[in-house]
């Protein structure tokens, strides 16, 4: 008796489950996704809009465009070959010891994404002062580096000022994720490889990682879109007029054909076309990791 | 007991009848400078005075300044949610004059006292004839010396006549005392655009054709660049630009021995730059020609009304008010320093009654400087071209050419053209 | 004997390592602290240089301003971004939650293009949906309001997406051993699996409310008066290209990290709980 309607419930179960989601998306995203793809065809001007077909997409395909493609991508896989290894390993120390220390340690990490972008950008700005006697000249002086031109001095500085920011930002924020994926793995399991003579090399590469899995994927794929969707650490620097455009990202793209220009089409054509970039390489970085499998439990 | 009660209700509703006939129309301007608007509440408070019956209660709200424009943008493209006034800065402007126009001409109000003005400065903010937006200030290009350096150098600033004149003089100030003569911006345009309003030239014409590449132009680009790298006169701005956190500390302890700037930047010496103080002295800039103009107008804030707005005249009356009479364009200079566009106001004694700005800077008589100049400006060309062109060669051309010095200035400012007639 | 003196020196050169880390990520914050005593003008003719970051008088004017200042307009914004952090992180966990667990835990038809749609909703960026979702706004009558900066995103696909791969990590054996009790699918959600999943509430509370506290551009297409700005658009309207007040702008935003970092050490304490606590027993 029970079983029966245990079956029948539980197929419609998930379904009340991811409701909300439902709903949420069918109120607030569909339309307005229709509406952007939309205006890709079309040139927004007030009273006056009309479809122009492909001339959009025709005229974001220029020199910027190709700036801000290799920007981007740069800039995510820098990002994530930094911010993925780096705090999983910051995580796992902090994972065991004293308790209290890391405590303060993790926090004393996150801080710095609290800071308003605003002013990170000021102080940021101040730090990395083409003078010698800005604080990062002064730190390289120290290493008999000569001072650098850190904002108008080339791609490779302008790389090295954003994802700067960028570790500096966001290196606590992960370290959250990956200590909460840490807590779920159970202590048994590190009790019984330590029996089995597992050091805390051994430990962490043949258990630590590979249990980590969801949460890896889960980082790496907000950290693609993060990487692509990246706006504010540039802007803090050039506010949107990079010299070369060096800062130029796709989001910086959209922003300087939708809004500075005032061609809000253009704009929603930059954006199709960074959603088109994004999903493949997440899709791609997913299916590598096996995430569309229906994983077995143990 | 009930009667009382009765007249009472009674006289509260008369009160309230009567002051809601007196009731203010609200009127919403969106800016991004905390200073205008406290500008517009002082304006508004002289208005109410002047205008006891048609009094307005004035809600300003300041935004962050990329913010405000998109935020307007998107406002007067759906049709919506936008506010009755507006400044919108000039660089921005020509977004707003596309399609049909959603402003208000404000020509009805301002053709009676057209001549009072100096014409490029309602010119820039127009489109087929029509004004769409009243200026701040003039912006007139000028020219502040550190006269602490120039002594130092043996310099007499009043002698310095042309760009020769001036580049002689750098040479000077580099052999006695090492220094630049002058910083020149990489990352924005203002050591660029008067030089080549002086000449009578543009980065567009007035149909809004391209024009960045013309001959004058060019040579006036490799003129910055020799200072830079020839004759080793001048220093790309640290920072990238005039406005760079940076470049204050650096012009604060004296590492320039001068800056050719508009007359708004006034405020960032006396707000960022105290050490200068009793330093500096604000000249004529110098011209291309014997008789050659020697300022241009740059920069601005144009406010606008709406046609969203709900109390068009009103809004229409108030701005040009504001902006355009007499006693505001006193204030304009008391209050936010910034040389007024109406120059009959210019020779009135309260101009050069002591402030901040005065007591800062060494000249006795700072508008006398700016009369001089005031039939040597030649209006701008606003369109979006203008605004392409701008996004060019403020992101590649002065990089490349000032900054790394990779390209030639002509190689450098056609490629410019080329993208902006995309 | 060995294994203790090599595990001293191994926790020795750990927290110098760390500590080392710390200094990196503090000095900016600390540079900022120090800046908040100074005026902004001082900030700005001397920059920020290892010489001249501890001022000689630490003057507390600036956090005075904040409070007086400008008809105390820094305390609405204060106020507005503390209500939207509540508003939006309680929902926001609650539903987020509910739908990860369903699509981290079943397996049913639909499951992965749903996913998929979450991905995607993620991927979208918020700057090409400005225009159609300002006039949503329009039309809901939702201008200016509280309501219309949390409703569209009350529901987050990022939160989601997390609450799936940790639910993912679920033994089955602790669903089957709550239907065995005869509990309904949702009381396994509330009563044995949303306890297990502590820490991930736990990071999810914080990481939503930092999400919500730095929130730019949706609050600003919202909001139209200044005194419904949250802090992120109120402190950058300081800065303009004519002139910014640094005063306000420095000393605001040290103090706009309070409320955070009291949300977060008060979370923290949930990342120890969890499947440790619970253990597989038989």
């Amino acid at each position: 008796m029970k079983r029966k309607s245990l079956g029948a419930s539980l197929r419609y179960v998930p379904y009340v489950f991811v409701l909300p989601f439902l709903i949420s998306f069918a109120v607030f995203y569909v339309y307005p996704i229709a509406a952007s793809v939309v205006m890709s065809f079309q040139n927004v001007v007030p009273g006056r809009t009309a479809f122009i077909g492909l001339d959009n997409y025709r005229r974001i395909v220029d020199q910027d465009f190709f700036d801000a493609l290799r920007v981007s991508f740069t800039y995510t896989a820098v990002t994530i070959l930094i911010l993925i290894p780096g705090p999983l390993v910051l995580a796992a120390m902090l994972n065991v010891g004293r308790r209290r220390t890391n405590t303060v340690f993790r926090a004393l990490y996150f801080l710095p994404s609290l800071v308003s972008v605003v002013v990170a950008g000021t102080i940021f700005r101040l730090i990395f002062a083409t003078s010698a006697r800005g604080m990062a000249n002064t730190i390289l002086s120290w290493l008999k580096i000569p001072a650098v031109d850190w904002i108008m001095g080339g791609s490779l500085t302008a790389m090295s000022l954003m994802v700067a920011v960028a570790v500096w930002r966001w290196t606590g924020v992960n370290v959250v994720y990956f200590m909460s994926g840490l807590q779920s793995i159970p202590e048994e399991l590190y009790e019984a490889a330590e029996i089995d003579g597992a050091g805390p090399l051994r430990k962490f590469f043949a258990l630590t990682v590979p249990l980590l899995k969801p949460t890896v994927i889960f980082v790496t794929t907000i950290s693609v879109f993060g990487g692509f969707a990246m706006f504010e650490e540039s802007y803090i620097f050039w506010r949107g007029l990079s010299p070369n455009n060096v800062g130029l990202t796709l989001v910086g793209l959209l922003f300087k054909r939708g809004f500075q220009q005032g061609e809000l089409g253009l704009g929603s054509a930059v954006g199709i076309v960074l959603i088109a970039v994004v999903f493949a390489v997440s899709m791609a970085q997913l299916k590598l990791f096996g995430f569309f499998k229906q994983e077995e439990k143990e | 007991m009930k009667k009382i009660l009765a007249l009472m209700v009674a006289l509260s509703a008369i009160s309230v009848a009567a002051l809601s006939a007196q009731a203010k129309t609200i009127l919403t301007l969106w800016t991004f400078n905390e200073l205008h608007a406290q500008y517009y509440q002082e304006s508004a408070a002289a208005w109410n005075k002047a205008n006891p019956s048609r009094q307005i209660n004035l809600k300003a709200e300041v935004f962050p300044y990329d913010d405000m424009h998109n935020k307007l943008l998107i406002a007067l493209q759906s049709g919506s949610g936008a506010p009755d006034i507006a400044d919108v800065e000039i660089s921005k402007f020509p977004n707003y004059l596309k399609g049909d126009i959603q402003l208000v001409p404000l020509d009805d109000l301002l053709n009676p006292i057209r001549k009072q003005f100096v014409q490029a400065r309602l010119d820039i903010y127009g489109k087929d004839g029509k004004t769409y937006g009243m200026c701040f200030h003039v912006g007139a290009a000028v020219m502040y010396y550190n006269m602490d350096i120039m002594k130092a150098a043996g310099v007499d600033v009043e002698k310095i006549d042309t760009w020769d004149d001036y580049v002689k003089a750098g040479l000077q100030v580099k052999a006695k005392t090492g220094k630049p003569m002058a910083t020149i911006e990489t990352t924005d345009q203002w050591s660029y655009w008067p030089l080549i309003s002086q000449q009578k030239s543009d980065y567009t014409d007035k149909n809004g054709n391209v024009t960045i590449d013309n001959e004058i132009n060019v040579k006036t680009l490799q003129f910055l660049n020799d200072m830079i790298y020839k004759q080793k006169i001048a220093v790309p701005a640290p920072g990238g630009f005039h406005h760079a956190e940076e470049y204050y500390g650096f012009m604060n302890d004296g590492g320039a021995g001068s800056i050719w700037m508009p007359m708004w930047y006034m405020g960032r010496f006396t707000d960022y730059m105290a050490d200068l103080k009793g330093k500096i002295a604000i000249r004529p800039m110098p011209r291309w020609t014997k008789g050659g103009n020697r300022s241009a107008g740059m920069g601005g804030t144009g406010t606008v009304v709406t046609k969203q707005s709900k109390a068009i005249d009103l809004a229409k009356q108030f701005t040009v008010y504001a902006k355009g009479s007499k006693e505001g364009n006193i204030a304009i200079w008391k209050l936010l320093g910034f040389d007024p566009i109406r120059w009959d106001v210019w020779s009135d004694p309260a101009m050069n009654e002591p402030n901040k700005f005065t007591q800062f800077f060494q000249n006795k008589n700072i508008f006398q400087t700016l009369l001089q100049v005031k039939d040597e400006i030649v209006p701008v060309n606003v369109n979006e071209r203008m605004v392409r062109v701008i996004d060019q060669i403020r992101q590649k051309t002065f990089v490349q050419v000032l900054q790394e010095n990779s390209k030639g200035a002509a190689q450098a400012l056609k490629e410019a053209a080329v993208e902006a007639k995309k | 004997m060995r294994r203790k003196v090599s595990a001293g020196l191994a926790d020795a050169i750990k927290y110098a390592l760390l500590a080392a880390l710390v200094v990196f990520f503090l000095l900016p914050i600390f540079s900022l602290l120090m800046a908040s005593f100074k005026s902004g003008k001082e900030l700005m003719r001397y920059g920020i240089s290892f010489k001249g970051m501890i001022p000689p008088r630490f003057d507390p004017k600036n956090f005075v301003y904040l409070v007086t200042g400008k008809d105390g307009i820094y305390l609405s914004w204060f106020r507005n971004s503390v209500i939207v952090l509540a508003a939006q992180t309680v929902l926001s966990l609650g539903l987020s939650s509910f739908v990860g667990y369903g699509l981290g835990v079943y397996r049913f038809k639909g499951r992965n293009a749903i996913t998929v749609m979450v991905l995607l909703v993620m991927m979208v960026p918020l700057q090409i949906l400005l225009l159609p979702l300002y006039a949503m706004i329009v039309n809901f009558k939702l201008m200016n309001t509280y309501q219309g900066v949390i409703l569209p995103f009350m529901v987050s696909p990022f939160a989601i997406f997390f609450f799936r791969q940790f639910a993912s990590g679920i033994p089955k054996d602790y669903l089957d051993a709550g239907r065995i009790e005869g509990l309904g699918e949702f009381n396994i959600f509330l009563f044995i699996c949303a306890p297990l999943m502590a820490p991930a509430f736990g990071a999810m509370a914080i990481l939503m409310a930092q999400q919500s506290w730095n929130n730019f551009l949706w609050p600003l297409i919202v909001m139209t008066t200044g005194e419904m700005f949250t802090l992120p658009i109120g402190l950058a309207s300081l800065l303009t290209p004519y002139g910014n007040n640094y005063d306000m702008l420095i000393a605001g935003s040290c103090a706009a990290s309070v409320p955070i970092i009291i949300v977060f050490v008060f979370f923290q304490r949930y990342f120890i709980s969890g499947m440790n606590a619970g253990g597989i027993k038989g």
